[in-house]
């Protein structure tokens, strides 16, 4: 590097490229964000530009108390039992979020992690503010597949926003069998090919109890499971059940990157 | 992904390390080669750079006369494998070495004579695995799409397989993605980091992840080329054989021409073709990756030969060009003008290496010169197949005499074609990006030559024309024979004080006044997206005084979705007049039109560029005397050089006698 060139940077930093559309980031990225917690707010700032930044589909009103939905849903009122208390998320699923993780998931762009970490947040904070959980775990992906990609999606968020909440991460479930990809499934497809698909890791491991030193102790352990997206809840019921048969008093809750 | 590190013993009693992604297929081949025996492995499979590093030390040891009994051998080879972890920066790591017994071989010979027929069908896969991958450089995923496209009936594990026995054959080489780092030379400065075999790109490009297919916390991927698939350490990379034969020694010796060039294309094609020719008579080049790190000796010795030579080429530069004679340049510009007709140029060069039996690509930074190019080469060329690649294509896995891509696509090929023909080298991918440069010559064959062609070729490679070290053909004069418009200046203050002002002085208004009333079509350049909206309204304003009508004035930009409508209806005449960024600087063409080109000395705006942008006026025959102004508070030295490369390129025309004579008719 020329001497010119490093005076150059020293006297006139340069912010750092936007993730997504490799724009510079303007010096006063503005626009609010549904996060509280600084270090994810700085991710989300320095990581994307002021338009990207825009596109990003927050849900913020939820109308579904049990999914999380931000429109009237009827799947959570014809499941008739449903295995966890509910779940939240943090983004809609629309287009620009499926390229986002396209990017992530198939292309392998790991860069992208800590602000798809920084988006969770936006459905876990919420629920952290009315209660506390015991552990936090993922969705796992199927074994083969891991080999392929060399990463599990959910598993890595799950780890960032655990340790930045300071909750531990336990690997708690298993996929006893390969299943096809499901975005290629329909809904009744989707919800059949999942049953019996994970299992609880043999045997359960213990989980310490926070809410045991409370004067109001719960009498099971509280779990928040994590995954990438909610399209119809099979996913997520299946893995809450398997959890719920480790742990029979344990509350699963649930929280999603994006919603469907 | 993971690898198995094995010694094999050959029938003249030398020992070689070698690596396997299919330890199955390596097991059961075995037993069908009668030139050796596998001696002993490594117990647990390794993340395969790692693998492909430790085999490299243990070889490398070895080249020096191998005196080693069994046992040594055995101990080498866990100490090979224990530096190349350490190499890759896990220190403390130990292996375990398995030596064969007799009773595997009996067990593979028989699952051999029980499975004869699935056997059969692994080796003729294997086979056509290696015919379809010559010439290509195809990461683990990429180069399972292909098989899976030639070889439909494989399933699941059998291509690897089918790919393993095809490498231990010779047809194919496998590898890591990226390229180890040199153990043993730790410490020392010129310590050679990881690097990018699809890309080239080193260490400071690479991002260190965890990752579940080798096991390692830091397992590093390329981020240079992202766009093309993950390229990670333990990744595997299939790099198919060369082909054999030279197609560019087999060259007539005659130019031929049967397109109608101008003398100006003629002279600079010809020049070209003898080029080709050159290249065709010299000894193959050395492989473009880099050579394997030597004893420092020796080290020594290749870099201080390398300091002379190179003192020599600039002796030579002042002596004619005596020591070239043993190390040609295999890349060679055609620096035409804009507007000069270089397609038709590249035409005879083409023709000339597919007759003669060789394989061209012609790589061009953006995806619309592709699907546009093809149909014409298809005209051109009806009986040859092509293959169009860009992002998305059908044809992906095809291959074909001739070849149209995106550069990005160049990746997907090593040492694949004759003539590699590189478009517009200094448009946006291209610009400033080493990834590419060396993607290019990766996809040349050994035999093979490039001609790159440009309007505007960065200084470095004038440098390198200046130098000697690259041919360069040129050709001054559009094909109408008449000079370049030279750019003339007009003092305005910034674009931002005239969006302000909310007015555009005369001094702009008038000379746009003159161009609508000639008829000219107007293209108005500004340097940020930002100034596009703005600009188009104080036109719009001032409509009434420039005589054209308020909706013949738009502006347009990237991701201005209705981008390719405005530039059609520009072309057809509806609008008259377009403010624009630097997209439309090239591959435009608008018979008769004026360029103004405002904020000039906006750095966004290099020399180039501004080139690039003067060359869209005066292009067509009926109109060559296009007129050009660079709207701007003060010349900047992009400016003067602009101005000076034009000016340059309409003397050389004039002394060459290829303008047009006055009063001379087509």
């Amino acid at each position: 590097m020329r001497l010119a060139d490093r005076l150059h940077e020293w006297l006139h930093p340069r912010m750092p490229d936007c993730v997504l559309c490799g724009q510079s980031i303007g010096r006063n990225a503005s626009g609010p964000l549904p996060v509280r917690d600084a270090f994810f707010r700085r991710i989300l700032r320095e990581g994307l530009c002021g338009s990207c930044l825009g596109w990003i589909p927050w849900i913020l009103t939820i109308a579904c108390p049990i999914c999380g939905r931000p429109d009237r849903c009827g799947d959570c009122l014809r499941r008739p039992n449903r295995p966890f208390v509910r779940s939240r998320g943090a983004v809609r699923y629309d287009d620009a979020m499926k390229e986002l993780l396209a990017l992530y998931k198939y292309r392998g762009l790991e860069k992208l992690e800590p602000i798809l970490a920084a988006m969770l947040s936006a459905a876990v904070e919420p629920m952290l503010s009315e209660m506390r959980f015991d552990a936090v775990t993922a969705v796992p992906i199927a074994e083969r597949r891991l080999e392929e990609r060399g990463f599990d999606q959910a598993e890595r968020i799950a780890c960032a926003v655990a340790e930045r909440y300071r909750i531990p991460f336990r690997p708690l479930l298993k996929r006893t069998r390969h299943t096809g990809k499901q975005s290629f499934k329909g809904r009744r497809d989707r919800i059949e090919d999942m049953k019996g698909t994970f299992a609880a890791i043999e045997p359960p491991p213990a989980l310490g109890q926070a809410s045991r030193a409370l004067p109001f102790p719960q009498s099971g352990p509280r779990i928040l499971l994590i995954d990438d997206i909610y399209t119809t809840g099979s996913t997520m019921a299946e893995c809450s059940a398997a959890l719920r048969q480790a742990y029979p008093n344990g509350e699963i809750h649930g929280a999603v990157w994006a919603r469907s | 992904m993971k690898a198995m590190v094995y010694l094999w013993q050959k029938k003249n009693g030398e020992v070689e390390a070698r690596f396997s992604v299919d330890w199955e297929a390596c097991e059961r081949m075995e037993i069908t080669r009668e030139d050796g025996r596998t001696v002993c492995w490594l117990r647990e499979p390794m993340p395969l750079g790692i693998a492909e590093e430790s085999c490299r030390l243990f070889n490398f040891a070895g080249k020096r006369g191998d005196s080693r009994t069994p046992d040594q051998r055995a101990m080498s080879l866990r100490q090979s494998a224990e530096s190349a972890w350490d190499a890759a920066g896990e220190k403390g790591v130990s292996v375990l070495v398995t030596s064969r017994s007799e009773g595997e071989r009996e067990k593979n010979a028989e699952w051999r004579k029980a499975n004869e027929t699935e056997w059969e069908v692994l080796s003729a896969a294997a086979e056509q695995a290696g015919a379809c991958l010559q010439g290509r450089s195809l990461l683990r995923e990429e180069a399972m799409a292909m098989l899976a496209k030639a070889l439909p009936t494989l399933r699941e594990r059998e291509p690897l397989q089918a790919l393993q026995l095809s490498a231990l054959r010779g047809a194919v080489r496998l590898a890591a993605a990226i390229a180890p780092r040199a153990a043993g030379s730790a410490g020392s400065r010129r310590r050679q980091g990881l690097r990018c075999r699809r890309c080239g790109s080193g260490e400071e490009r690479m991002r260190r992840t965890r990752c579940a297919s080798c096991g390692r916390s830091g397992c590093a991927v390329c981020e240079a080329c992202a766009a093309l698939g993950r390229s990670r350490e333990c990744e595997l990379l299939v790099l198919g054989a060369e082909q054999p034969g030279t197609a560019l020694a087999a060259l007539p010796p005659a130019f031929e021409d049967r397109w109608g060039l101008s003398p100006a294309q003629r002279s600079a094609a010809e020049a070209a073709y003898r080029f080709l020719r050159a290249v065709g008579e010299a000894p193959a080049s050395i492989a473009v990756e880099p050579c394997q790190p030597l004893a420092c000796s020796q080290h020594l010795a290749t870099q201080a030969l390398r300091l002379l030579r190179r003192m020599l080429a600039s002796l030579a530069l002042t002596s004619g060009r005596s020591s070239h004679a043993d190390h040609p340049a295999r890349s060679f510009l055609l620096w035409a003008v804009t507007g000069a007709g270089k397609t038709e140029m590249i035409f005879p060069l083409l023709d000339a290496v597919l007759r003669a039996g060789g394989r061209a690509l012609i790589a061009t930074p953006r995806r619309d010169v592709v699907l546009e190019l093809a149909p014409r080469l298809l005209k051109a060329f009806p009986d040859v197949r092509q293959a169009v690649l860009y992002g998305g294509s059908e044809d992906r896995w095809t291959n074909a005499p001739l070849t149209i891509a995106t550069t990005h696509q160049l990746m997907r090929f090593q040492h694949s074609f004759d003539l590699v023909l590189v478009d517009e080298l200094d448009a946006f991918p291209y610009h400033n990006d080493p990834v590419l440069h060396y993607a290019a010559d990766k996809a040349r064959r050994r035999h093979g030559a490039t001609v790159l062609l440009s309007a505007t070729p960065p200084a470095k490679l004038r440098q390198r024309i200046r130098r000697g070290q690259a041919g360069c053909a040129r050709v001054p004069v559009r094909y109408h024979r008449h000079p370049l418009p030279v750019p003339q200046r007009l003092s305005l203050p910034p674009l931002s004080k005239l969006v302000q002002r909310r007015e555009l002085p005369r001094a702009l208004l008038a000379p746009i006044t003159v161009s609508v009333r000639r008829g000219a079509q107007v293209f108005v350049f500004v340097p940020y997206i930002k100034h596009v909206l703005p600009v188009v309204g104080l036109l719009r304003r001032a409509a009434p005084a420039l005589g054209i009508r308020t909706e013949e004035i738009a502006g347009t930009y990237s991701s201005d979705p209705e981008r390719a409508s405005k530039v059609q209806d520009f072309r057809q005449k509806k609008l008259r007049l377009l403010v624009t960024t630097t997209i439309l600087e090239r591959g435009v063409t608008i018979p008769k039109s004026d360029v103004f080109i405002l904020g000039a000395h906006q750095s966004t705006f290099d020399d180039a560029s501004l080139v690039q942008m003067a060359g869209r006026a005066g292009r067509s025959a009926d109109d060559p005397f296009g007129r050009v102004y660079f709207g701007s508070p003060y010349l900047t030295l992009s400016q003067r050089q602009a101005c000076r490369q034009i000016r340059a390129m309409n003397r050389m025309a004039r002394r060459r006698g290829y303008l047009r004579q006055e009063g001379e008719r087509a």
